[in-house]
């Protein structure tokens, strides 16, 4: 299997507090193409740093991230945000979309951002808001919508740009049961058809029970790696 | 461009009732600018055309050294030379009044005091300032007649009455003697003391008659059509005059101290704009800090999401230039009717303001203006505000640390 991910020596140190915390320490892993990953571990354990790192949203410290062999931890700002349109899709746990846009407007923008031409972004952001059930939702601002259909707005925004990968910072943390579960269908699904890699950083016994490989962070370090 | 407007124009309104104050406070300000700057313009131009019509008019051309020393043996000769000048321009220049000017000592009986003795051309003269309109008593005199037109106050001074007759005695234009007697044949009033304590009216061709200086008038009077503009008639006459002989001069150059005043008002009204102004700006600049705090974790997921720290530096400096510009623009619509009207109908003043208004020769109104700068002027100086103001996001956004900025 192709590798799209790889971190070498991957060190993220945060100096704000009384000591240096290591939120990050060392990390050599590698994630192929087409995976459902979920990154566990306790509060504190470096996941979301690990998730912001990969997405090129934080600098390491230390170390080197390959995307598809592009070391993104050596690319300058300006290059980075191309880069992150172009190839990673993020779901945030608290959805994060803009109020004042509808839901076709909020997945229509990173098509904007991308300069795809006008009927195109519009034929895809109906596509997508129609693969993640809210085909009757396109023109209902944020604020209209519950958490959950919130949230599958949140993915078909992430999958806009066609990303190589999607990561999903514990997507299902502020859903109910059936919310969530509507939601890791519909990931499975385009995990599956569309062989999107989805690295999800999770507590979320559900999400855990659908991924193949689990990744347990402790103290920052990778200190379990299971392939199902 | 478009999506960036869109989304700022929508972000101005997430809260609609803090946009509708900010946008209030602005659209006040502007109104009270506006109505401040009217009214000093207003008052200006109606000073400014009240002193160039009764004294010094637009333009005048002297003898180069009468200015330093005003006397009659400066009075410049109205050679070929200067109103063929006069004629090259007859597009730019509306009319020209000459006078010819020569302190006297006038007396009746026992009675002496010193006047300002003006010879003039009175349909010349009417185009200018109406003084014969002035009249409170017999007529104006004719080109031809030869009875003078004194002051009221110096009728007073000397106890004149219409048909009594006044001695005027004087010098004339190089060493000659200037004495003669005329009849009064009119009485003027005029609203400044100094020119009604102090003037005795002739015709021009007699009072040039009186000096021994046919030809000759001490200042020639231009005045300006509407569209031209002063200085650069002015310059334009300057230099085609020999220079060693004549200096052309603008009513600004005539009338420094005039002019000082007016600056110094302009100063004070200037300043109180500014305290408006920045009043205003505080509003803003309050108002755009709570929206940046508000946003700082969505500003981090807009940037995690791939929008660009410059465009998004752009929604924000949009939202704040559309807010004052919303209010700029309600202040203007109200501001242009409402100045128009009072520019149509000025406020009358009253009492002690109006005498005094009266006294300088001005109408006793508050006059308005409605010229095009003042609102452009306030469009651009809120435009700026606003720039400056906008920077304080735009900042923000570029040192924006979009990891800690998405954790809020």
């Amino acid at each position: 299997m192709k590798t799209v991910i790889e971190t070498k020596n991957l060190v993220k140190v945060y100096n704000g507090g009384v000591a240096p915390v290591k939120a990050v320490n060392n990390v050599n892993i590698k994630f192929n193409e087409g995976e459902f990953t979920a990154i566990v571990g306790p509060s504190g354990s470096g996941k979301t740093t690990f998730l912001n790192l990969i997405g090129g949203l934080d600098k390491p410290t230390d170390g080197e991230i390959f995307i598809e062999n592009v070391d993104i931890s050596k690319l300058k700002e300006r290059k980075l945000f191309d880069f992150r349109l172009k190839n990673i899709g993020f779901v945030f746990q608290s959805y994060n979309l803009i109020p004042v846009l509808t839901a076709k407007e909020n997945v229509s923008f990173i098509m904007l951002l991308q300069k795809m031409k006008s009927n195109e972004m519009n034929k895809r952001a109906e596509e997508l808001l129609q693969a993640v059930g809210l085909g009757d939702k396109m023109d209902v601002r944020p604020s209209k919508l519950s958490g959950g259909q919130q949230q599958r707005v949140a993915v078909a925004r992430a999958l806009a740009s066609k990303p190589k990968f999607i990561l999903a910072d514990e997507p299902t943390a502020n859903l109910d049961t059936q919310s969530a579960l509507n939601l890791l269908d519909i990931m499975a699904r385009l995990n599956k058809e569309e062989n999107i890699t989805l690295l999800f950083s999770t507590h979320d016994q559900r999400v855990i029970d659908r991924a193949r490989r689990v990744v347990t962070l402790i103290d920052g370090a990778v200190s379990e790696d299971v392939n199902k | 461009m478009k999506t960036l407007l869109v989304l700022a124009w929508r972000n101005l309104w997430r809260k609609k009732k803090r946009t509708l104050i900010t946008v209030s406070s602005v659209m006040f300000a502007a109104i009270l600018t506006i109505a401040l700057m009217s009214i000093v313009s207003g008052m200006k131009q109606q000073m400014i055309e009240s002193i160039v019509s009764n004294t010094t008019g637009h333009i005048q051309i002297q003898d180069v050294l009468y200015d330093d020393e005003p006397s009659i043996d400066y009075a410049l000769e109205l050679s070929p030379e200067v109103m063929q000048l006069l004629e090259q321009h007859e597009n730019c220049i509306a009319y020209t009044v000459p006078r010819i000017q020569n302190f006297c000592l006038a007396s009746k009986d026992i009675g002496t005091r010193g006047v300002l003795v003006t010879g003039i051309k009175p349909e010349k003269e009417n185009k200018m300032n109406n003084v014969s309109s002035r009249i409170t008593q017999g007529r104006m005199f004719n080109d031809n007649d030869n009875y003078a037109v004194v002051a009221e106050g110096v009728a007073n001074q000397l106890e004149l009455e219409l048909g009594d007759t006044i001695v005027l005695l004087g010098n004339g234009f190089q060493g000659m003697i200037a004495a003669s007697k005329y009849k009064v044949g009119g009485i003027v009033r005029f609203p400044m003391p100094e020119q009604n304590n102090s003037m005795v009216y002739l015709p021009l061709a007699e009072a040039q008659w009186l000096f021994a200086a046919p030809d000759r008038v001490t200042n020639l009077i231009i005045m300006a059509e509407e569209h031209v503009d002063i200085d650069m008639l002015s310059a334009d006459l300057q230099s085609s005059l020999d220079d060693e002989w004549f200096t052309v001069y603008t009513w600004e150059e005539l009338l420094p101290d005039a002019i000082a005043a007016f600056e110094v008002r302009n100063a004070q009204v200037k300043m109180m704009a500014w305290i408006l102004y920045a009043v205003v700006g505080f509003g803003i600049l309050g108002t755009i800090i709570t929206m940046v705090f508000e946003r700082m974790k969505e500003f981090g997921i807009l940037l995690s999401i791939g929008l660009k720290r410059i465009k998004l530096a752009a929604i924000c400096m949009l939202e704040t230039l559309l807010m004052s510009f919303l209010g700029v623009l309600a202040g203007i619509a109200i501001g242009y009717p409402l100045m128009y009207s009072l520019y149509k109908n000025p406020i009358p003043l009253k009492d002690d303001l109006a005498d005094v208004m009266i006294d300088m020769g001005i109408e006793p109104v508050f006059a308005f203006s409605v010229a095009p700068e003042i609102f452009l002027q306030q469009g651009l100086t809120v435009f700026f505000i606003a720039v400056a103001i906008g920077l304080y996001p735009v900042v923000k956004v570029l040192r924006l640390d979009m990891v800690k900025a998405s954790r809020k």
